[in-house]
């Protein structure tokens, strides 16, 4: 079957590539906390063989060999394997490099991984398999009731769909040939889950950034979740995390919504994660958290059961499955209800557990009257009116960099004056001091700005700055005119001061002045003898 | 554009092909596949310059030189399938009357300054070579081999005939443009192909007829570049090429993968592919 490569420790088979490497291109091999997670559960606690298909992050390759008694990882690349050889030395794990259709006359394994999916199996050498045919190839090396859990990349998520590079600019140096040019790929939940049979038992909507997991969701439940509630929050927050590398024609999030409405996210995501044969018990969700670990959910009618891995912190509890606060407010803030908008902003005023800590309103359910918090829970304590006054930050920063319609002029959006009548609508009086506060939490709780702004964003951006600079036209167009007024003004009232100054000078030179201004000369004589003394002398000398 | 184009006259073939001059034969705006390779159609350290097209035989290099970066790959199919096309009547002989076994020992290469030898053990090797043979056999040495005489005379004081195609020549100069015409001519009148390593001369035999076999030692060649595999690659990709004895329609079906028959095209669809049509 095989002979060795000069690296003793591993084999070699029919197909390798070299120089080549799946573990440090623009995508990570098949890992992540949420993937480790999974695994952690389904898999068996000791499995006499287990089979690794495709590049895998090591800590999964350690995780499958410490419930194994003996594992087979299979790697296209040769300096991959040697490195993984290096990583996992362990005796029971034997590391293979070559291609999927190379690995021949092996014995059937127990349990088989490919959760980097059956894209990255082949050689350059290898012959054009199309993806029933590479499935296929992974079939052969299980055993008939194995546990396989194998990934499928999908053709039609909103990353693909939303991706502004044209055709020839997106494949990759391992496209030698067009991989994705295959009408025989499964890319939909239910081609997947026909292609690989009915040992089909869980199928995962999968989102990663660039390889590695970010969150795992049912199908099912993905497809059943509609915008703003929990189900849809876990797919988009997967999904920009998926959209995040990506130059895009607009925000993921507008297409997921409408993926959402129409019962279609797990048909949009960036790939499925599909289970055959039976393991341990797993969970609805497994999403990974900023803060780090992973937060597990379970759905279960209209409700789910949040916990957290491997920690007895919170968050921990219920959840109900309902429309978010900010889904309500940005659907108010779009139809100009301005009363609605108002009574719901008086409700969060109004609810006790705003001083718990900090606030997300994409992220806050309403229960009765009051609101239940959500999967994340950022760390931080300040007063009730600060703590609100970020989550209006953000929804106002949320709100403006989707463009979204609103009722409020630009004078208020590009102030401050937004998020402070957004707090007395809730009963917060003026308070500089809170809003100010609030912008300092919001910007520790902002998003990464994306690589590259989306093309749509990009022209709102630009249509904005035109009408801006229209507007400012406007206001200087305004202001000349005033200013013309003005002089106007000036020109008349010089006009009416040099009338006056005639009439002034007019009066001056009339009988009645000149006695008058005799009169007044001669009034001032106070000593007449002096006077007529003065006046004697000055007789005198001319 | 590179003087490795010129090589075994493969530039000057094309020309006539398209009805151009072939003494002078018009530039070819890239690089073209000089030989057999179990990589992207050229060594492993080869430079290229920005923008250059590649024009290789068959598309597995173009796969491979893909996964290394590597763009703007057009597969033509070999030269000599096109000498094939121009000369099918050159050194012909009725099946029946082809004798003997033309036996081509890998060779060393050919750079001022930085050329390789190769070194094994020819006495075993010619051994082999007479327990295995049942015809006359033809030794072709390259220049590089033929022109060191300890070697040249190992084979002819064997009992071989042994003979040399010329040379590929080096920046443009010493080409011997016959060198692929007298090869196809020996071909056409020998029974069987035979080398120690898989090579280009394999499959031109093969595409001319030949019965093919393998077998033998490799030999070492000096500073061998390991990083396409080597030998055992080979192989573990083309294993039914190896041996004494291989089956013909399988090594027929090969070496049309390898030359590329299926990318042999038109001389007019040539001329556009190399921009070779008058433009005033």
């Amino acid at each position: 079957m095989t002979d060795s490569v000069p690296t003793p420790a591993v084999q070699i088979v029919r197909g390798e590539i070299q120089p080549w490497t799946d573990y440090t291109g623009y995508r990570s091999p098949a890992g992540g906390e949420p993937l480790l997670a999974l695994l952690d559960d389904l898999l068996p606690a000791s499995a006499p063989t287990a089979l690794i298909v495709g590049p895998h992050s090591y800590p999964v390759v350690e995780l499958v060999a410490a419930r194994s008694a003996a594992v087979t990882v299979l790697v296209r690349s040769v300096s991959d394997a040697q490195e993984l050889r290096a990583a996992v030395p362990a005796g029971h794990v034997t590391v293979i490099t070559g291609a999927l259709d190379g690995l021949v006359d092996v014995p059937p394994f127990d349990v088989v991984i490919a959760a980097d999916g059956l894209d990255r199996v082949l050689g350059a050498d290898s012959p054009a398999l199309d993806w029933p045919a590479r499935w296929a190839e992974l079939r052969r090396l299980a055993t008939g009731d194995a546990l396989v859990v194998v990934a499928v990349e999908n053709e039609f998520a909103l990353t693909g769909l939303y991706d502004r590079r044209p055709a020839d600019e997106r494949h990759g140096d391992d496209e030698w040939r067009p991989l994705h040019d295959d009408a025989a790929r499964p890319t939909s939940p239910r081609q997947v889950a026909e292609a690989l049979g009915e040992r089909v038992t869980r199928l995962y909507a999968t989102f990663d950034a660039a390889g590695t997991s970010h969150t795992l969701l049912d199908a099912a439940a993905a497809g059943s979740t509609r915008p703003g509630r929990p189900g849809a929050r876990f797919a988009v927050t997967g999904l920009a995390a998926s959209a995040a590398h990506t130059p895009l024609l607009a925000p993921v999030a507008d297409g997921a919504d409408a993926a959402a409405r129409a019962g279609l996210l797990a048909a949009v995501a960036p790939g499925w994660l599909a289970v055959l044969g039976s393991g341990g018990a797993i969970h609805t969700a497994y999403a990974s958290l900023d803060s780090g670990g992973v937060l597990l959910a379970d759905l279960d009618e209209a409700e789910w059961t949040l916990s957290v891995r491997d920690s007895a912190l919170e968050p921990a509890g219920r959840l109900p499955d309902t429309e978010s606060v900010e889904t309500l407010l940005f659907r108010l803030a779009a139809a100009e209800d301005v009363p609605g908008f108002r009574a719901l902003a008086g409700r969060l005023g109004a609810w006790a557990g705003l001083a718990d800590g900090v606030v997300l309103l994409d992220d806050l359910y309403p229960e009765g009257d009051g609101f239940v918090r959500g999967l994340t829970r950022p760390a931080g304590e300040d007063e009730a009116a600060a703590l609100l006054a970020a989550a209006y930050h953000r929804l106002r920063d949320r709100l403006l960099r989707a463009h979204r319609r609103h009722p409020w002029p630009p004078w208020m959006t590009s102030t401050d004056d937004l998020v402070t009548t957004w707090l007395s609508m809730s009963g917060v009086a003026d308070d500089p001091g809170a809003v100010k506060r609030g912008r300092e939490i919001a910007d520790g709780l902002a998003e990464p700005a994306a690589d590259e702004p989306d093309l749509r964003t990009v022209l709102a951006d630009a249509a904005a700055d035109r009408q801006r600079a229209t507007e400012l036209a406007g206001k200087v167009f305004g202001l000349e005119r005033t200013m013309r007024y003005r002089d106007q003004s000036l020109r008349t009232r010089e006009q009416q001061i040099r009338t006056m100054r005639d009439e002034l000078r007019k009066l001056r030179n009339s009988p009645a002045m000149r006695l008058h201004e005799v009169s007044r000369k001669v009034a001032k004589v106070r000593d007449p003898r002096a006077f007529a003394r003065a006046l004697k002398r000055r007789i005198l000398k001319s | 554009m590179h003087h490795h184009n010129f090589y075994y006259g493969q530039q000057h073939i094309l020309a006539r092909y398209c009805g151009l001059d072939d003494e002078f034969p018009p530039r070819i705006p890239g690089y073209l596949q000089h030989g057999w390779n179990v990589g992207c159609g050229w060594n492993p350290v080869h430079e290229f310059f920005d923008g250059a097209w590649r024009y290789v035989w068959s598309d597995a290099p173009r796969r491979r030189g893909h996964s290394l970066g590597r763009r703007n790959y057009a597969v033509t199919g070999a030269p000599m399938l096109y000498l094939m096309d121009l000369e099918p009547d050159l050194g012909k002989v009725p099946d029946a009357e082809r004798r003997g076994t033309l036996w081509f020992l890998f060779h060393g290469w050919d750079a001022p300054g930085m050329g390789a030898k190769i070194h094994g053990d020819h006495a075993r090797l010619i051994s082999e070579i007479k327990e295995t043979e049942t015809e006359p056999v033809t030794i072709s040495l390259y220049y590089t081999e033929y022109e060191r005489a300890e070697v040249r005379r190992s084979y002819e004081e064997a009992g071989f005939e042994v003979i040399c195609f010329g040379k590929r020549g080096w920046n443009y100069e010493g080409t011997d443009r016959q060198f692929l015409y007298k090869q196809l001519k020996a071909f056409r009148r020998v029974k069987r192909v035979a080398s120690n390593r898989l090579a280009t001369a394999i499959f031109y035999g093969v595409a001319a007829g030949c019965e093919p076999a393998v077998y033998g030692d490799p030999m070492e060649l000096e500073g061998d570049n390991p990083l396409f595999g080597g030998q055992t690659r080979i192989a573990r990709l083309w294993g039914d090429m190896l041996g004494k004895q291989i089956d013909l329609p399988t090594a027929r079906a090969i070496t049309d993968d390898e030359l590329g028959r299926a990318w042999v095209m038109p001389p007019a669809e040539m001329r556009m592919l190399f921009d070779w049509n008058q433009r005033d």
